[in-house]
């Protein structure tokens, strides 16, 4: 066993002393290191990490521990919504099916499933998840906490399809919560981890369904000329703006009967073709350069489409790591937002390797969805490898998204305070008030959440 | 929902984030060659790291995805390892490539870590 040094054994003892020692139930660590969310950006070392075996080795640790609690799931937020001095709480082993209807097609589930796991586990007893986010490594407690929502101008945020949750609260206390009291359900869905610790939730999901998808490039202006009826008659529709360039990647995707498999469409190239070749590629291209050479490139990308179960169209592996950022906005304005957003990468020169993503998301009523409201938004990507720093990038391109009246993916990275947040999420007071109630000593707050609720 | 891209694609756009998981060691000629079952009943893995395994790492090593070395593919576990034992821990808890810290085990300690490395890569311990 590697030693660990006296300082560190001593910080570690410190921690314990002020925060509180658990003795019965779930493990803490010997030897631990390091907690890191998904990009590396977010870092903490943590008094305890305890790894909950049961809702009752949960409550027995809420009301004998003293100190900040917070819960992890997957660690994909980008924001600092885990880090925490004081106890770590994992939920992994609360997960897999443990309860399903066929007649009604939902399914309880344990909160720390992962939902890539699920697919195929749901698939099993004939069910499909409505829609899923493109990375679905998160957990589904991680995921309806933080608002992760998936593509569908039609389809709601995660959280919109649990109809009802067990929360352990703050203090120790288990509370069901379900539609018969409508108003809790909508405040404690999308929750930042900050009301308790869902420990199941259950779902709505419908009978087992494939989806094509069929992926192309097109002139980004085209494309958003008809925006509107494009995701009005796809189930799913959004694209990847290419900066520098033109051109957008697009994705749309529907239900479908037709066999499993994939197959590349020849398409003609365009003009824009024969520009590149003869341009060549210059090493140090000027933006006009790069938006040629862009336009070329992406003008030849053929389309393909491809046919598969649900699950295995809608989320995605990604091969390498990122920060990000996202907002959504009112549809009324989401194109002008984006152009503005790829105007001033032009102008600003600014360095990007990764697309934008530009989609709808459907309406709801959880009240710190970033898709609060009778409207449906737009939501808007930007990404910055993780091994970059991505602050110079966003924070040239976060007041564009205020500008627009942008709301915030509370997983993702942002620099609004509580006083503006107050401003974009009517029932963010109320929101504020109920965790008070359930949390008087603020336990479940770290350093982030206290700023933004004001705590 | 990221679209998979043509190879071209990425002359320009190499760090795009659509990245499909195509790259899969399952998909390689010689997978069938390399491949060998795990050693289940040789390794020191015990039944509570084996589920925090299940949960954790076989997310991307049974399939390979994002490049992932597939759970008993020696050669390739065994390539990795020469740098050492340490580097391929460092890795798992720094992250490396399109594996986050900690290999999505917020639960694991470092001698868990240990013991799921030498069963993916079927040693005897």
């Amino acid at each position: 066993m590697k030693p660990i040094s006296r300082r560190r054994f001593l910080a570690s003892s410190v921690r314990a002393a002020l925060f509180g020692a658990y003795a019965a139930g779930a493990s803490a660590f010997a030897q631990s290191a390091a907690w890191s969310n998904w990009s590396g950006g977010q870092r903490c070392q943590p008094a305890g990490r305890y790894d909950i075996g049961s809702e009752e080795e949960l409550t027995s640790l809420l009301r004998n521990t003293l100190g900040p609690i917070r819960p992890v799931g997957s660690g994909h937020s980008f924001s600092p919504l885990v880090p925490t001095d004081g106890h770590l709480v994992i939920i992994d082993q609360l997960s897999g099916i443990l309860d399903y209807d066929s007649e009604t097609s939902k399914v309880t589930l344990g909160a720390g499933s992962r939902l890539g796991d699920l697919g195929a586990q749901l698939d099993g007893i004939g069910q499909g998840m409505i829609n899923l986010p493109d990375i679905d490594r998160q957990t589904v407690a991680g995921a309806i906490a933080t608002g992760t929502h998936g593509t569908g101008v039609t389809l709601q945020a995660l959280s919109a399809f649990i109809t009802s949750l067990r929360l352990v609260s703050p203090n120790g206390n288990i509370m069901d919560i379900d539609s018969s009291d409508e108003d809790m359900l909508h405040a404690v869905r999308v929750n930042v981890g900050a009301l308790g610790i869902v420990t199941q939730v259950t779902m709505q999901n419908r009978e087992s369904y494939k989806l094509k998808k069929r992926e192309w490039a097109a002139p980004t202006e085209d494309i958003l000329a008809n925006f509107d009826e494009l995701a009005a008659n796809h189930r799913h529709f959004e694209i990847f703006p290419l900066v520098y360039s033109d051109y957008s990647l697009v994705l749309s995707i529907d239900e479908t009967d037709e066999p499993i498999g994939e197959i590349e469409i020849e398409n003609e190239p365009s003009d824009d073709a024969s520009i590149a070749e003869s341009l060549g590629l210059s090493d140090n291209p000027t933006p006009a350069q790069r938006r040629r050479q862009s336009n070329a490139t992406a003008s030849r990308i053929q389309a393909t489409e491809s046919v598969d179960l649900s699950y295995k169209i809608l989320s995605n592996v990604r091969n390498s790591r990122f920060n990000e950022m996202e907002y959504s906005v009112p549809v009324e304005v989401g194109a002008e937002c984006l152009r503005e957003i790829l105007k001033t990468i032009y102008d600003q020169q600014i360095e990007v390797n990764f697309v934008l993503e530009y989609r709808y998301v459907g309406a709801d009523d959880d009240w710190l969805s970033m898709s609060y409201g009778d409207h449906p938004h737009a939501t808007i990507s930007i990404h910055r490898a993780a091994s970059e720093d991505y602050r110079p990038y966003f924070n040239t391109i976060e007041p564009i998204f205020w500008k627009y009246g942008g709301r915030p993916h509370w997983g993702k990275l942002h620099s609004l305070t509580h006083r503006e947040l107050t401003q974009l999420y009517p029932r963010f007071g109320d929101f504020i008030q109920l965790r008070r109630e359930l949390d008087p000593q603020g336990r479940m707050l770290n350093p982030h959440l206290r700023a933004l609720f004001n705590a | 929902m990221k679209p998979s891209l043509p190879p071209a694609f990425y002359t320009v756009f190499i760090s795009l984030i659509l990245s499909s998981c195509a790259s899969s060691g399952a998909n390689s000629p010689d997978f069938d060659q390399q491949f060998r079952p795990p050693p289940f009943r040789d390794t020191d893995i015990d039944d509570q790291i084996m589920a925090k395994w299940s949960r954790s790492c076989a997310l991307c090593h049974i399939t390979g995805e994002a490049g992932a070395p597939i759970v008993g593919d020696t050669l390739e576990w065994q390539r990795r390892l020469q740098q050492g034992e340490q580097a391929v821990l460092n890795n798992v808890l720094d992250g490396y490539n399109s594996m986050p810290p900690l290999g999505y085990c917020m639960a694991c300690e470092i001698s868990d870590f240990r013991a799921m490395i030498a069963y993916m890569a079927g040693e005897d311990r």
